[in-house]
């Protein structure tokens, strides 16, 4: 019984158009390797990365969802009881851009957490590396468009160069606690509060704790 | 030319490999009836006459009776030397004549029997091909260098394609390509019916998926050899189709081809093959009927690999965390190339039933791991199988699954299903759809 770490089990999705980089991040972030060879994702892919946190231990899920808009409703039901929520875009083609936000939107209408809210969403700019960048340059104008779309931050990756892949998932990891303390708090107070989101079992995470 | 040549080896191999397959364009009048009869028997009026005068006596129910009367003179010479359609006949001058309803209905049933004995000797031909030695020699594989002629004549050519209008398809994609990249923004007269925002989305995927196809092979990806086949195989097929348009997945299915067939070949093959009613069903992301696919998977599932099963349900792992990936790439994507090869050697045998089957054939093989594994693992799992699946073992699991459920093989479950699923559409629909479409 020494080794009663609490341990937090987190579902992220990485969504976002096709060949943006989505699967190029997950491996570089749970692998930390990078290759032009990946095959396109096809359904759903996972990964699974542990994370030392202060002194408890956070397991993340990562879900690498096909980008292709027709794949919309198929792919809908993995976006279940997820906890936050990465939208890639490439920087060097603007329609990737534009369809962030629709993304997001989706993301909204199929996903709250108990409390009503949007689960922790950051927003990444990946391809930084190739100097074709249309957009990131203005980043006042990313904190707004942050802002007014409900992101709770947004990063330049590159996963070819290992550019802030590390950083953007510690900072989305800090905001999914920061929701789920929140989510904590306003359920203790009245003990048995049932859970009100209708298709959704479990839309807190699972606190799990070890012998 | 390449028609000429197409035909000689389809000639050679419908002898053979094929016999079981009703020679349609030769005999589709002079399909044998009641064969007791042989038709050379019978000079003065074979089964193709027949068909004819009966075609001709059957047309001007629609149209305006052209010359009644001479016809029934001409009727009244003939004797008929069998039974066949004599039900047709006029009766002798000593009796009665037949009533307009009664000859309506003599046509009528005529018409039925012929369909019936066609479904009976369809049926016979069906059992015929089982029996055939070469579809058991199939099974362990087709030999590479027949291997694409094998495929596409299995697949066959319903929609008609010929090379020229490959070429037609595929001078308009190149069209749009050009067109596309001088302008690269606003409006373009509106070609195929479909919007710039389409196109432009289809011709990018394309693009951005030809390189990510196969890419340890390094034949598609950008200089390779086959790149710009690749391209020009999607590319057309956006054209031909522009309803359904590129979906990923494609871009594997037509690379196995390119492997195996000449361009022109391995575009109407493509073609084809995603005009089968499995394919169609997942190209248009028709997500009701894709649950009915998978639902008739897990009837044979369960069946198959109880305890597996039960532990997948256990878990909350639904067929449509693996079988999308399996079923859009025809397993080329998950397993290694030559395995999949032969999977695609018995699908082009079987049919989706085949598909199905493989899927069952890959749980059984890995069932011992996938019991210990929970709901994430087994996912990730199955969403990237061992790299070096052996065919061998995999081959005899495919064997060793049934494909009898209570009796009923996969076409009856399925259709058990579909009928299902439309009386629970015609209860529910006001209270289902809507979500479904959101």
């Amino acid at each position: 019984m020494q080794n009663n770490r609490k341990e937090h089990l987190y579902k992220i999705l990485v969504i976002g158009d096709l060949g943006v980089g989505k699967t190029s991040i997950i491996k570089r972030y749970v692998h930390q390797t990078y290759s032009t060879n990946y095959r396109a994702t096809i359904g759903v892919d996972f990964a699974l990365k542990v994370l030392n946190w202060d002194s408890e231990t956070v397991r993340l899920q990562l879900w690498d969802i096909a980008g292709q808009e027709r794949f919309g409703n198929m792919t809908r039901v993995y976006y279940r009881e997820a906890m936050g929520a990465f939208i890639v875009f490439d920087v060097t083609r603007p329609t990737t851009f534009e369809a962030v936000s629709k993304w997001k939107e989706d993301l909204d209408s199929k996903l709250t957490l108990s409390n009503g809210q949007s689960i922790a969403t950051v927003l990444l700019a990946n391809k930084c590396d190739q100097k074709r960048d249309f957009l990131t340059n203005n980043s006042l104008k990313m904190d707004q468009y942050c802002k007014e779309n409900g992101f709770v931050g947004w990063f330049e990756t590159s996963a070819r160069e290992n550019i802030n892949i590390n950083e953007a998932a510690n900072f989305l990891v800090k905001h999914i606690i920061a929701s789920e303390n929140d989510i904590l708090k306003s359920v203790v107070p009245d003990t048995i509060s049932p859970q009100l989101n209708s298709d959704k079992e479990m839309t807190c995470s699972y606190w799990l704790s070890l012998d | 030319m390449l028609g000429t040549k197409r035909h000689g080896i389809a000639e050679f191999l419908t002898r053979s490999l094929f016999s079981w397959k009703p020679k349609a364009s030769h005999s589709a009048p002079g399909w044998k009836l009641f064969g007791k009869n042989p038709l050379q028997d019978n000079p003065l009026k074979n089964s193709r006459t027949i068909q004819q005068e009966y075609e001709s006596r059957a047309g001007p129910a629609t149209g305006p009776p052209p010359h009644p009367q001479p016809m029934r003179c001409k009727n009244l010479e003939f004797e008929p030397l069998s039974t066949t359609a004599l039900i047709l006949e006029d009766r002798p001058p000593n009796l009665p004549a037949k009533s307009e309803e009664e000859s309506q209905r003599h046509r009528q049933e005529y018409s039925e029997m012929v369909a019936g004995a066609k479904r009976r000797e369809m049926k016979e031909a069906q059992k015929k091909k089982l029996s055939h030695p070469y579809i058991y020699l199939w099974w362990q594989g087709v030999p590479p260098s027949v291997r694409g002629k094998v495929w596409s004549l299995a697949i066959g050519n319903e929609l008609n394609i010929t090379p020229e209008l490959y070429e037609i398809f595929l001078s308009r994609a190149k069209e749009k390509w050009r067109s596309f990249s001088e302008t690269s923004s606003v409006n373009e007269n509106e070609e195929c019916g479909v919007s710039l925002a389409d196109r432009e989305s289809s011709l990018d995927l394309i693009k951005l998926d030809i390189s990510r196809t196969f890419p340890s092979l390094y034949i598609f990806q950008k200089g390779g050899p086959y790149h710009d086949i690749l391209h020009s195989v999607l590319g057309a097929y956006t054209c031909y189709r522009p309803d359904v348009g590129y979906v990923q997945g494609m871009s594997f299915i037509a690379a196995v081809l390119i492997l195996n067939l000449e361009e022109a070949d391995a575009f109407i093959a493509f073609a084809n093959l995603l005009n089968k009613p499995c394919q169609m069903a997942f190209f248009r992301v028709d997500h009701d009927l894709m649950l009915k696919y998978f639902a008739a998977f897990e009837v044979f599932f369960e069946e198959n690999l109880p305890r597996l099963f039960q532990h997948f349900q256990n878990n909350s792992l639904t067929p449509d965390f693996y079988l999308i990936d399996w079923i859009f790439t025809l397993y080329s994507k998950s397993l290694p190339l030559d395995v999949a090869c032969r999977v695609w050697d018995v699908f082009c045998r079987d049919g989706e039933e085949a598909l199905f089957r493989t899927g069952l054939g890959i749980l059984r093989l890995y069932q011992d791991v996938l019991l210990q594994m929970d709901f994430i693992h087994s996912a990730q799992f199955l969403s990237r199988l061992p790299e070096n699946t052996p065919a061998h073992a995999l081959f005899s699991c495919i064997a060793n699954t049934q494909m009898i459920s209570n009796n009923r093989r996969w076409n009856q479950v399925f259709s058990a299903l579909m009928k299902d699923g439309l009386k629970e559409t015609d209860k529910s629909s006001s209270s289902n759809s809507p979500a479904l479409r959101s």
